[in-house]
């Protein structure tokens, strides 16, 4: 048995803080991801999303596709998880996303890849200790086609000695 | 197999209106099996939905959970009725998350048909409709639209079928 003293190993942090979002700044995600079909038929039974297309090949070929569709809430949740070791890991609730566009189908077999845009970031006037962060986050599939498209907005700590500082 | 016998006869185009409003008759108590299975699949690393001891010192208390695994069941909720008849899904907007949803909570959605248009496409229509979602306490935690491309009825189906 060695003699390991787990309070002495350095703690590692993951996650940005408000200071870190400035207007501009772009996030390349980590990792991307393929979707299966294991994937999306779990996601989609377990959502109770009832449209054949996302679970019968045979009804999605009929309507013109070459295979089921990824469930764009699927892709959707993947693409936001994907994002926020960058954006959002560093705590604080989420708020909302707006003008989102499924901009085309994703297939089992595609690869996603997502990336960010600081486009906005204020104080938050109720509470010192957070600000609020906007962000436009694209996700292109392995041809470099654009698939989906959002703003999101985000409530982000402050790092500790800025809070309280109305300073965006 | 002719998929016009897959789905349902009283949700296409044509039989919504704009002003309707529906509240959809399946709710979904959100266990620890969906928060968690559904987080991890989507690989969210935010531990707040996944690590029970960290948030025990939380205002919280316990793990949250994440906000698109409530708003993908309140959308999934009210799909049969409203889209189970959607070529594509086209768009969102004013996703809100209004209050946190712990596991054990249950999730009811209700619908309002926001407004028609015609599409790109002569045998379907969009529309948009607005989703809203509530616990069992009638706490509010999701709102958001919803832009669907829905078919119009085909020739193959009539009304009283």
């Amino acid at each position: 048995m060695s003699d390991f003293d787990p309070t002495s190993a350095k703690p590692l942090r993951k996650g940005n803080a408000f200071e870190d979002f400035e207007v501009g700044r772009v996030f390349e995600h980590h990792w991307g991801r393929t979707f299966n079909q294991g994937d999306n038929s779990l996601f989609t039974t377990t959502t109770m999303f009832f449209n054949p297309l996302y679970f019968n090949v045979e009804y999605a070929k009929a309507e013109g596709h070459p295979d089921v569709l990824i469930n764009p809430m699927l892709l959707l949740s993947t693409v936001v998880g994907l994002s926020v070791e960058d954006l959002s890991e560093g705590g604080g609730p989420f708020l909302g996303v707006d003008d989102l566009t499924f901009h085309q189908p994703v297939y089992p077999g595609d690869t996603v890849r997502a990336r960010s845009t600081v486009t906005g970031r204020r104080p938050s006037g109720s509470r010192p200790t957070f600000g609020i962060v906007t962000w436009h986050t694209e996700a292109f599939n392995q041809r470099d086609e654009r698939v989906l498209d959002y703003k999101r907005t985000n409530l982000i700590s402050r790092r500790r000695g800025e809070q309280g500082r109305d300073r965006a | 197999m002719s998929p016009e016998t897959l789905t349902g006869n009283g949700n296409y185009f044509e039989d919504f209106e704009v002003g309707q409003s529906f509240r959809h008759v399946r709710g979904k108590t959100v266990e620890a099996f969906e928060n968690q299975i559904l987080t991890h699949l989507v690989m969210n690393t935010a531990q707040g939905h996944f690590n029970e001891d960290a948030m025990k010192d939380s205002p919280w208390g316990q793990r949250l959970v994440f906000g698109l695994v409530t708003g993908s069941i309140i959308i999934g909720l009210a799909t049969q009725d409203v889209a189970e008849n959607a070529i594509a899904e086209l768009g969102l907007d004013g996703l809100r998350f209004t209050a946190p949803v712990f596991h054990g909570d249950t999730l009811y959605a209700y619908t309002e048909v926001v407004s028609k248009s015609d599409g790109d496409r002569s045998d379907a229509g969009v529309v948009v409709f607005r989703h809203h979602g509530y616990k069992q306490d009638g706490t509010k935690v999701f709102e958001g639209e919803r832009r669907v491309l829905l078919k119009r009825r085909p020739l193959e189906r009539s009304e009283d079928e």
